[in-house]
């Protein structure tokens, strides 16, 4: 905690005069994967939005190394759970991941390299010329990941990644996203509605509760995961600790 | 076995289509040689064949043709390039859309003919005149078309380019531009079959240039055959313009329509 990335400096959300998010507070860590889960309709995906500079707090601050958000950046990757929507349908999976480094301005000589290097890490090298309707939903979603990464943020947003994908395919991917982010160094902020996948995954989970009012705010609970890493499917999710916090969690997810 | 022979005489078959048009054309010939032979409203189409062939030796068969495909293709260029700016602007814009609607609603159903006369006055006659009304025709339809097309770009698509931080051109060549492309074909073969009606229109009605200024001439000077051979003339380089604009728009579309 002694070097926040990102801050929430009491950063509340209303859109069409519905209060989203009341004001909330959180910081983030270098390197630090923090997952926010909670019921739909709590704003989770509107605090990401916020986070990444695609809406602007109604109140309150968001800052990311000591700056006040002001809009996206590059240092934000953000991967949308829409897979199929967030890729363009006529390039191919190398050329899709080309348009990060066409962004970024990248010069057209140092992209295949850089390329093959992120295909490489999400494992697709076999697949850069395919195109996106030729690959399954899981590896779209690591095309769309492999783009993220080419653009060498900072900051990893993550928006139920895995929620349209089927069990296995997600485990899988849960499994090489934290693989992945601890060979690259990355922070992540990670929405899922999935409280097993949220403490799987997260140094801290952060809860949100639906409907906030002035004694039950947003910001229902923080919650620090203490299990060991490398996590495993199996032993992970059978070890005591997972269970107790799944178990203190539950309630948040609208199970009462 | 039908009168047509379908099972033993299939090349027949083809010739089906044909026959209406030929027991047609055999009636006006017999009709313009015997009861009409006095008309200066229509003449026998072997003579009209024979109008036909001498304005193809002379040469005016293709200067009229030419100039009249050349001024509707620049018309249709120039409309193309101000539709598709303009129409991305107001597709990508809400904003600039509700701001220009109602200019748009109201200059858009001006007919284009009753452009010529303040044309005239601006440009005189010739080119630059017939140019400017079939650039306006076709520039509104164009316009809403292309506007629709943006507007239906997958928002998710310009998140993503949000996020990459792409700029604006870049937006436009590599993500707007290539998501309406199947749609912009189909407005370009709407706009083909506006401009060729247009400039035969304005030829007609005021330029003294072209394949719709012959039609008049022929009709003038009481040339019955000459004018019948323009008028199937036109319905020919319009068929077949068209045609291949049809078969342009769904090559990409099919092109394209696997990718989108």
């Amino acid at each position: 905690m002694s070097d926040p990335l990102l801050s929430f400096d009491r950063v509340a959300i209303t859109l069409g005069g519905r209060e989203i998010l009341s004001p909330a507070s959180l910081t983030v860590a270098r390197g630090e994967f923090v997952c926010v889960i909670g019921p739909s309709g709590c704003g989770k995906t509107t605090l990401l939005r916020a986070a990444a500079g695609f809406v602007a707090p109604s109140a309150g601050v968001v800052s990311r190394g000591g700056q006040a958000v002001r809009g996206p950046s590059r240092e934000v990757a953000f991967v949308f759970q829409d897979y199929g929507r967030a890729l363009l349908p006529w390039r191919t999976v190398a050329a899709n991941v080309s348009l990060a480094l066409e962004a970024a301005q990248v010069p057209a000589g140092k992209r295949p390299e850089r390329i093959a290097q992120v295909l490489q890490t999400v494992g697709l090298s076999a697949h850069a010329g395919k195109f996106p309707a030729q690959l399954s939903g899981g590896m779209q979603q690591r095309v769309q990941i492999a783009r993220c990464l080419a653009q060498q943020p900072q900051l990893m947003m993550m928006d139920e990644p895995f929620g349209a994908l089927d069990a296995m395919t997600r485990e899988s991917l849960q499994d090489e996203l934290a693989r992945l982010v601890r060979d690259e160094g990355l922070t992540v902020m990670f929405v899922t509605h999935d409280l097993e996948e949220a403490i799987y995954l997260g140094d801290r989970v952060v809860a949100l509760r639906a409907n906030p009012t002035r004694d039950k705010p947003s910001l229902a609970a923080l919650i620090d995961v203490d299990i060991p890493r490398p996590r495993s499917q199996l032993e992970t999710r059978e070890h005591p600790e997972f269970l107790r916090l799944r178990r203190e969690l539950y309630g948040f997810l609208g199970h009462h | 076995m039908d009168f047509w022979g379908t099972t033993d005489m299939p090349a027949l078959l083809h010739l089906r289509p044909f026959a209406f048009p030929a027991v047609l054309l055999a009636a006006l010939e017999w009709w313009a040689r015997t009861a009409g032979a006095n008309s200066d409203a229509l003449a026998p189409p072997t003579l009209a064949a024979q109008a036909f062939a001498r304005a193809l030796r002379d040469g005016s068969l293709l200067s009229a043709t030419a100039f009249t495909l050349g001024s509707a293709a620049i018309g249709l260029a120039l409309a193309s390039v101000l539709a598709l700016g303009l129409g991305t602007m107001l597709g990508l814009s809400r904003r600039a859309a509700s701001a220009s609607f109602l200019s748009v609603e109201v200059l858009r159903p001006i007919p284009s003919v009753a452009l010529i006369p303040l044309a005239m006055l601006v440009y005189g006659f010739g080119l630059r005149m017939e140019i400017s009304v079939i650039s306006f025709a076709c520039f509104w339809p164009m316009l809403v078309l292309t506007q629709a097309a943006v507007q239906q770009v997958e928002p998710r698509l310009l998140e993503v380019s949000m996020a990459l931080q792409l700029g604006s051109w870049a937006r436009f060549v590599k993500l707007v531009l290539p998501a309406i492309v199947p749609r912009l074909f189909i407005a370009l073969r709407l706009g083909v079959a506006i401009a060729l009606v247009v400039a035969v229109t304005v030829e007609i009605a005021a330029n003294p240039n072209g394949m719709g200024y012959a039609l008049m001439i022929a009709q003038q000077s009481l040339d019955p055959a000459l004018m019948l051979a323009w008028l199937f003339w036109i319905g020919l380089v319009g068929w077949c313009t068209n045609a291949l604009a049809l078969r342009l728009q769904s090559a990409v579309a099919r092109r394209m329509g696997d990718l989108a």
